[in-house]
């Protein structure tokens, strides 16, 4: 715990002492790591921790920065534009999620996959609202300069963990992972599975709506097609998954080093990129089930995980 | 604790040195920015677009360069994405820090685009965009070519309007410069006192016209207005003859300005209007030695995409000849005032950057060729009228 | 309204009815597999995309008319199926549902995104079957590669269908479906079944993408959109139901083409997502299957 606030400590002073050292195309990049980070720690909560593995939890993100784009337009203040999109996705993350958290979890990831090309639907027909394909262009006055989106973007990331970190130590924390573990014996043990679920669920949706609205103001151009992002999805899952799901520092490690492959590919080859994070995907789940978090803990596995390994690997224990 | 530290400190190190990865130019070479569409639904438009940077990026070389110093093109793929399209320009503008700027190509990407060269306040040069809403916001750094979307159809519907005709159907895809094109017609639609019978928008990506030309067929348009672009003109047409839709007057943006739509329709692209920004055979001073050199570099003859951006070239070359240096106010101002005709012709913009010294031209496919029909000042061949039924053909 | 006339309708719906009938055959794939396996391939529509590029690759190289593709296309899937079946799905079939839904994810980003680098992002397709079919009497216009689309798409699926029910290697599959355990004391191989079953999902799917080269304008990243059309099939006809996903792409076919008519395109393309809502109720509107 003390080492984990250390670490913290320490990556928090670094990330503030960046805009002074380099340029501003690389402190857009490390923008973007921080968002990464707070988008994976969000995904971390809900299907990190209670095994709801979301498909289309970018449509929160999209929801995010339509609103957050119209209400800069409209004169909001960027900051008090980032807040709302923020409630905005929770109100909608809390009917959402009544309506499907009662699916078990294939049913629960198309659900959302639907959900995500619904909303990328809505922004494109609704055009007296959203302008539709056209998107929307905000003129440069009213943004935020890119320090100042950066430091929230920081703060985002920062919150997240903080979060995580707060639930992964608490018997709210403890709840989740039994919903993961199993959840039938998780309710009759008297844990509100319901109820835990949703909270999860909604507190998951709130980040990625304000990360949604700093990132329009960042790129001051948005459409449906660049902000309910099949590949945004893709990344969220790749990141926790490659870190280490239901950790603390897992999904910090995935959006780094998935940012990290990212520049290096993205402007030359975008086509590779991606297909080399869906070869990731593939070899992480395979192997690397816990994530790269994983490899330096040895210790002995709580007793529930037994029967799961037992049944995967027929009985030995590694 | 201490291993996943260095483990996480790694990783940032890593993350770190991929940002520190910037290519770095020569210091003597004049780097000259551009991303264009390479792959998605305007990949051919693009890159007849950027093999004109590439021409005139060369012939300005072989003239001893902009101020004496060799000129490079450093350019991207944007994918037809409008969002890629602004990063990338970001990336130009702050990472490879190129000296001057050319366009994308399509409205909704320059849309995008031009955000971020306003933002660093950095003057670009603007072809392939036609769609008047980018000039609308009052930007200061972007300065077009083309002749706008909203007047592409005004010769036709003239033409319409001249033949008795009255019912005009009016469908489009549901991006920026389409949108504008439509607008531009039911403004002239109203203007003229014909009916709009028939109005609707498709997705960008949509090639699946079956239910829309059902429709159409009921409601039998004189005159079909298409804002496309290539693919969904060309889908569109060949459904056009499967469900026998036949208006007096079939006509497109974009796509029949393009070798390809001969190409991939054959005789069915026969009777089909469309407009453009540029022919080879314009009276224009260079075309034709253009057109020529085109040819023998890029083994076919150039669409008014590749004209327009050999002459956004020539425009820059322009600006910065005026301003005598790369100074960025130097550039705006020049681009503002400047008033030349390049191979493209007239290039004038009024105070927004939008270009209004250029007329456009519309185009029909006759005896499997791409001919100008209108204003018949400028026809290299007479209009057929009407469209020839396709049970007929 | 006067487009509500019974001659457009009628028209709108007989060009439904055909789409629907490729909806089917490539829902009924993905179907199979799940019922069986319990796995929900989503790469299941980037294979019906390696189809429609066979076939493209064959027309245009070899000057191969798309029928005679068909069948070099279904072969070729069909050994994929097997050495994908083999090198991923078996290591997964045992765990948990969502594991296979994370591999078989990033295995369709790969297959689309080797396309992009292979085949680039362009528009392509098999103009081949051009015209169209005139029926003076009911003023009906049938496009031809729609109805030879239909047909070979209700042909095909119609064959598995009573390959299914009546041969033996489709006795044991319904087997193995409905009670894999009991397949096994049997003495059913049930891991070749699984292999035959994935081979035949997939040659359903490039059948159908061999199909889909010929009515319309495609590129790596259109099976995207059909993915999901066939979760909503398969969710309209009962997961794992057979006949429910044949009777459910029809049902989608015909949605669409009425909605795109009546409203617009933009409408008919989100009507797959909005079924997609019925998802809350996964035994959907013919109810849950045991019978394959």
């Amino acid at each position: 715990m003390r080492s984990d606030l250390a670490l913290g400590a320490l990556l928090l002073a670094l990330a503030i002492l960046a805009p002074a050292l380099v340029n501003s195309y690389q402190l857009s990049v490390l923008l973007q790591v921080l968002m990464m980070i707070a988008l994976a720690q969000s995904w971390n909560l809900i299907s990190g921790m209670t095994g709801y593995v979301s498909f289309g939890h970018a449509v929160f993100f999209g929801v995010g920065a339509y609103t957050g784009a119209l209400l800069l337009l409209a004169g909001v203040p960027w900051w008090a534009a980032t807040a709302a999109a923020a409630l905005l996705a929770t109100a909608l993350a809390l009917p959402v999620g009544l309506l499907t958290l009662r699916l078990r979890g294939p049913y629960f990831a198309i659900a959302l996959l639907g959900l995500n090309e619904v909303g990328r639907m809505t922004a494109t027909l609704w055009v007296g609202l959203t302008q539709g394909g056209d998107g929307i262009a905000l003129t440069p006055a009213l943004l935020p300069p890119l320090r100042t989106s950066y430091y929230a973007l920081l703060g985002l990331a920062a919150l997240a963990t903080l979060g995580v970190g707060a639930v992964l130590g608490s018997r709210f924390g403890l709840e989740l992972r039994a919903i993961r573990e199993d959840e039938g014996a998780a309710e009759m043990v008297g844990v509100n599975t319901t109820r835990d679920k949703i909270l999860a669920f909604v507190a998951s949706a709130c980040l990625p709506g304000a990360a949604g609205a700093l990132y329009a103001f960042y790129a001051s151009y948005i459409d449906p097609m660049s902000v309910f992002l099949p590949a945004l999805n893709i990344q969220m899952v790749v990141m926790v998954l490659l870190g280490g799901r239901g950790t603390l520092w897992g999904p910090v490690l995935g959006a780094t080093l998935l940012m990290g492959i990212r520049e290096l590919t993205w402007a030359q080859f975008p086509a590779l990129h991606l297909a080399l994070l869906g070869v990731l995907m593939i070899l992480v789940v395979l192997f690397l089930p816990d994530g790269v978090v994983s490899l330096r803990r040895k210790r002995p596995r709580p007793a529930g995980r037994v029967s799961e390994e037992c049944r995967e690997r027929g009985g030995a224990e590694p | 604790m201490n291993r996943i530290f260095l483990r996480i400190l790694l990783a940032g190190l890593i993350a770190a040195g991929a940002l520190l990865a910037a290519t770095t130019a020569a210091a003597a070479d004049i780097q000259v920015g551009a991303s264009v569409a390479l792959s998605g639904k305007y990949s051919r438009t693009g890159q007849e677009q950027l093999n004109g940077y590439a021409l005139w990026v060369d012939e300005v070389n072989a003239r001893h360069g902009l101020l004496g110093r060799p000129v490079r093109l450093v350019h991207y793929d944007d994918e037809s994405k409008p969002d890629t399209g602004a990063k990338l320009y970001e990336k130009l503008i702050t990472n490879d820090q190129v000296d001057l700027l050319l366009g994308p190509y399509s409205s909704g990407v320059a849309l995008a685009a031009s955000t971020t060269a306003e933002r660093h306040s950095f003057p670009m040069v603007a072809p392939g965009a036609a769609s008047s809403d980018i000039w609308e916001r009052g930007y200061k750094n972007v300065f077009g070519l083309y002749t706008p979307a909203e007047v592409y159809m005004d010769p036709i519907l003239e033409l319409a309007k001249a033949k008795g005709l009255s019912r005009v159907a009016l469908i489009y895809a549901d991006t920026a410069f389409p949108r504008s094109v439509a607008k531009g017609v039911k403004d002239k639609v109203a203007a003229l006192g014909m009916s709009l019978v028939f109005e609707e928008d498709y997705g960008k990506a949509s090639t699946d016209f079956a239910a829309m030309i059902v429709k159409l067929k009921a409601r039998a348009p004189q005159v079909l207005i298409g804002g496309s672009y290539l693919p969904d003109s060309t889908a569109f047409v060949r459904q056009a003859k499967e469900y026998r839709l036949n208006p007096e007057i079939m006509a497109f943006a974009v796509g029949p300005g393009l070798p390809d739509f001969g190409t991939n329709l054959g005789a069915d692209a026969e009777g089909v209007m469309g407009n453009t920004q540029w022919e080879p055979t314009l009276k224009l001073p260079g075309a034709r030695e253009f057109a020529t050199r085109y040819a023998q570099r890029f083994g076919h003859a150039p669409g008014y995409h590749a004209a327009g951006g050999y002459g956004a070239g020539q425009v820059l070359e322009a600006a910065v000849i005026k301003a005598g240096s790369l100074d960025k106010d130097a550039l705006r101002q020049a681009l503002a005032g400047l008033d030349i005709t390049t191979i493209f012709g007239r290039y004038r913009v009024d105070a927004t950057g939008l270009q209004v010294g250029k007329p456009g031209y519309a185009i029909q496919w006759i005896g499997g060729e791409r001919h100008i029909v209108l204003p018949e000042e400028n026809a290299s061949h007479a209009l057929v009228y009407p469209f020839r039924p396709w049970q007929d053909r | 309204m006067d487009l509500l006339q019974p001659g457009v309708l009628f028209q709108l719906a007989v060009g439904g009815l055909l789409a629907g009938a490729l909806y089917a055959l490539l829902a009924c794939g993905l179907n199979l597999v799940f019922g069986v396996m319990r796995v929900i391939n989503l790469a299941h529509a980037e294979l019906m995309m390696i189809g429609a590029f066979i076939a493209w690759l064959a027309w245009r190289y070899a000057g191969l008319h798309p029928l005679l593709a068909l069948p070099l296309a279904m072969l070729l899937l069909y050994g994929l199926g097997l050495v994908l079946q083999r090198l991923l799905i078996e290591r997964i079939v045992e765990r948990e549902e969502l594991t296979s839904l994370l591999v078989t994810y990033g295995l369709s980003i790969i297959l689309v995104n080797l396309g992009l680098l292979v085949f680039s992002a362009d528009f392509r397709a098999v103009p081949t079957l051009q015209g169209a079919f005139y029926l003076e009497g009911l003023d009906l216009v049938i496009s031809k590669p729609r109805a030879v689309a239909g047909a070979v798409s209700v042909v095909l699926t119609l064959a598995v269908y009573a390959f299914l029910r009546y041969s033996r290697t489709g006795k044991a599959i319904r087997g193995v479906s409905e009670h894999p355990e009991v397949a096994m004391i049997c003495g059913i191989d049930v891991a070749r079944i699984r292999g035959i079953t994935f081979g035949l999902a997939a040659a359903m799917a490039g059948a159908a993408g061999v199909m889909l080269s010929t009515i319309y304008s495609f590129s790596p990243d259109t099976g995207a959109d059909f993915i999901l059309k066939c979760f909503a099939v398969m969710i309209i006809g009962g997961m794992g139901n057979f006949l429910g996903a044949l009777l459910g792409g029809l049902l989608l076919g015909l949605a669409e083409a009425l909605v795109g008519g009546v409203l617009s395109t933009q409408w008919a393309e989100a009507v797959a997502y909005l079924l997609l809502v019925l998802i809350v109720r996964p035994t959907g509107l013919l109810g849950q299957a045991d019978a394959l």
